[in-house]
């Protein structure tokens, strides 16, 4: 039951923001966010509901959660009246829900990697209607598969295998120590469940990513984005998204690195006249706080590369007395 | 009234129509398949060429898989097809002439379908170009031909494209099903044939035959079966039977493959399917390749004649056999040749023994049943022999002749360590509880992720502590 503390986590706070920025984009397809509902694991603080009725009050909300206890205690912190609360399991809930061809917003805010994950993603594309989103997280920690001597454990490595042979690309796929690549190969997997669930020859639809990112707060996570779409309308996807700075609308393309560097917040409002910054971010920044931050000058700048591009979803954490 | 016409009875045209090899034929057959249909063509080419040998015969042979959207090919240096061939490699369906210069051992091919039948399977146009020696020439089939009724001859073109002994086969125009699957599905369908040809292909490709798909090589998917050297009682190893049937070469085995799994595996596997389960049952080969693939079915005789039905407990038992004869057509397989034909004689009398050896296995498994760690520790003893080796293995077991049950053969039945007493001194507790409170209970012994059955057992140590001081 016990759950992090959010300052604690500036990646994941940046990972609910895109999540509300591809949210912000759904309309451009087509309709208004009124006619979606969201559907997702939203915790004991109801963190993601928070944000969506701050951003968006008209979506109706339902977090499902199978725990009595966080189920109080969400009672306890419901952000607004448009939020039902589903004593459910994520399973058992996709298992019961009928969208009557009613928009859906789900996110299967997953903390651990397991085949019941994507195979819950699978059921679920098989039952929501065109233009609703699913977002999927899911944990990519090489170091589950890695010693700290950088060998691979076999055991481990081989129970990988055996696990997700239904959609590993090969069935000798050993699981990458990169952090990236293993988000990757995640990204592959997923793409694999698609094209089980919504098979080309018997669905018209298809499911559209439209973005990928990995992080980690202490443990590798993976999440993608997408939309379900025609399979002949899938352009109008890729045109909905592509200004988007964070847009990651190939399979191929490899998911991207979300690394916020601490700031105090002294140092954040000191950069804030100098962002949004195009021109080498990193150098500019660096220049401006006249400092490093990280070890050397590369790891500085790419810092503040990260800290440019997700500034605008980089939360401040305040201390306060209630 | 009129008197009735007389009907004038005659002959009744029984030609084929080429609409039913083109449409229907192609329906029996799972695209996967077809293409290991191709793959088999390459094997009987490497067979013809006769430079095979050693114990890795296929060694320099290899064949490249290549799809996408708009084509399909296939290159193999395999031998080719040799003119004195022809009638047979693009005839529909094999005539049986006796001129037909005899197939060497080994061979699958027995019906004169399969390549045609995968051209069909996929396109409407395909280009087959081949180089045996001296011969080198190319055929074209277009959609024209497929389209008229009448039309069953193809001009050949002499040319000169292969620079060593080999056949490519070009499919275009795919058909809108098959190009989404080479497209839309790419992955899934990748995943799948490469899977299907890591099974059924393991053998040839442990004995040299490299295949590739869309530029990669594919490793081999090899059973290992667990053998305890040196101990001739109390042991793990499998049950072996050989045997010769008229023509036919038999070599069976089965035992363990890994530790049969405690309760607790059991019931994990089948809340959240693992897909470990895949890796048991049985396989059956045909003249090296596989046409049965792990099968767990009454097919292979689980649950028959004494035999449980698979179960998850059973996972750990998996069986191999193999049949070797020159003359193909005496092999239990179906004309796909990837699937076994279960009222073939033959078949059904190795399927005795294959019950047989099952039993031995799915028995262990039962009495050791609450024992589950220390069965486990017993089988992780032995060294892990794949089926090539237990075949060098066998030659020093020792084996008893078997006359007067049927099939007669030579058998080998181990005498596999069973637990010391019978009868267990503990129980088995088992009960249900919400997983939420099963958290809480393991967040009170310090990790709230530990498993329920530890849990349980955590809980059960304590108060039995308690109870005891008292």
């Amino acid at each position: 039951m016990k759950s992090p503390a959010y300052h604690l986590r500036p990646n994941k706070a940046a990972e609910r923001f895109a999540l509300i920025e591809a949210i912000r984009h759904l309309p451009k397809l087509g309709g208004s966010l009124g006619e979606y509902t969201y559907y997702g694991l939203g915790g004991p603080y109801l963190e993601d509901c928070r944000l969506i009725y701050d951003f968006f009050p008209e979506i109706p909300m339902v977090s499902v959660e199978e725990n009595g206890e966080v189920l109080k205690r969400q009672q306890f912190h419901m952000p607004c009246g448009n939020l039902t609360l589903e004593p459910n399991g994520m399973k058992s809930f996709i298992t019961q829900y009928q969208s009557n061809d009613e928009k859906s917003i789900f996110w299967l805010d997953y903390t651990r990697l397991e085949y019941t994950c994507f195979d819950e993603f699978k059921a679920l594309l098989e039952k929501v209607p065109e233009k609703s989103m699913i977002k999927i997280t899911l944990r990519a920690e090489p170091d589950d598969f890695w010693d700290e001597y950088k060998n691979i454990r076999t055991d481990k490595a081989e129970a990988f295998q055996k696990e997700f042979r239904e959609i590993l690309p090969d069935t000798d796929t050993i699981p990458p120590r990169d952090a990236g690549e293993f988000a990757y190969l995640l990204q592959r997997m997923l793409k694999i469940c698609v094209q089980q669930a919504l098979p080309g020859i018997t669905t018209p639809l298809t499911f559209q990513p439209i973005d990928s990112f990995y992080y980690s707060d202490g443990t590798g996570m993976f999440t993608l984005t997408g939309v379900t779409i025609r399979r002949t309308n899938t352009s109008r996807v890729r045109k909905a998204f592509r200004d988007w700075e964070f847009a990651n609308l190939d399979w191929k393309k490899r998911p991207r690195l979300i690394e916020i560097p601490i700031l105090s917040t002294k140092e954040r409002l000191r950069l804030q006249g100098f962002l949004p910054c195009t021109a080498s971010p990193g150098a500019t920044l660096r220049a401006e706080l006249g400092y490093l931050i990280d070890n050397d000058i590369t790891k500085t700048e790419s810092a503040l590369e990260q800290y440019a591009a997700f500034h605008r979803y980089s939360p401040y954490y305040m201390r306060g007395t209630p | 009234m009129e008197k009735a016409k007389q009907t004038e009875y005659k002959p009744v045209d029984f030609s084929p129509v080429k609409s039913f090899f083109v449409s229907m034929l192609t329906r029996d057959i799972l695209l996967e398949d077809a293409i290991l249909d191709l793959l088999d063509n390459c094997v009987d080419g490497i067979l013809r060429s006769g430079k095979t040998g050693g114990e890795k015969p296929y060694t320099g042979f290899s064949a490249a898989i290549d799809f996408k959207k708009e084509s399909f090919s296939i290159t193999d240096n395999c031998g080719g097809i040799p003119w004195t061939l022809h009638d047979y490699a693009f005839k529909l369906g094999r005539a049986t002439k006796s001129d037909r210069p005899v197939d060497p051992a080994g061979t699958v091919g027995a019906y004169g379908i399969g390549m045609k039948r995968a051209i069909f399977k996929m396109g409407k146009h395909c280009l087959i170009s081949t180089r045996s020696g001296q011969d080198q020439y190319e055929i074209e089939i277009t959609p024209d031909w497929l389209d008229t009724e009448d039309k069953w001859q193809i001009p050949v073109k002499k040319v000169k494209k292969h620079d060593k002994d080999g056949t490519t086969i070009v499919i275009g125009e795919l058909h809108e099903g098959i190009s989404k699957k080479f497209s839309e599905d790419a992955d899934d369908f990748t995943r799948e044939l490469r899977g299907k040809i890591a099974g059924h292909y393991s053998f040839i490709i442990d004995k040299g035959f490299e295949v590739s798909v869309n530029g990669k090589p594919i490793s081999p998917l090899t059973t290992k079966f667990a053998f305890l050297k040196g101990k001739d009682e109390n042991t793990i190893r499998p049950y072996v039977f050989k045997t010769k049937s008229d023509g036919v070469d038999i070599f069976l085995t089965v035992g363990f493959t890994r530790g049969i799994p405690t309760p607790a595996e059991i019931l994990d596997e089948e809340k959240s399917p693992k897909y470990s389960s895949q890796e048991a049952g049985w396989t059956i080969i045909c003249n090296d390749r596989a046409v049965l693939y792990n099968d767990r079915s009454i097919l292979t005789g689980w649950g028959d004649s004494g035999v449980p039905q698979y179960h998850t407990q059973f996972i750990a038992i998996s069986g191999i056999v193999e049949f070797k004869s020159a003359d193909a057509s005496k092999l239990p397989t179906t004309t796909t040749k990837r699937g076994i034909d279960a009222s073939s004689a033959l078949y059904q009398q190795v399927k005795n023994k294959m019950r047989e050896g099952m039993r031995i296995f799915t028995d262990f498994t039962n009495k050791w049943k609450g024992k589950e760690e220390e069965a486990k520790a017993l089988i992780q003893q032995g060294e892990r022999l794949s089926f090539e080796k237990i075949k060098e293995e066998a030659k020093n077991l020792h084996f008893h002749r078997t006359l007067r049950t049927f099939p007669s053969g030579d058998l080998y039945q181990p005498k596999l360590a069973m637990p010391v007493k019978p009868e267990p001194t503990s129980r088995r507790i088992s009960f249900t509880k919400e997983m939420a409170k099963i958290r809480t209970v393991g967040e009170y012994f310090g990790n709230r992720d530990m498993a329920p059955n530890g849990v349980g057992e955590k809980c059960f140590d304590k108060i039995y502590e308690e109870a005891s001081r008292k």
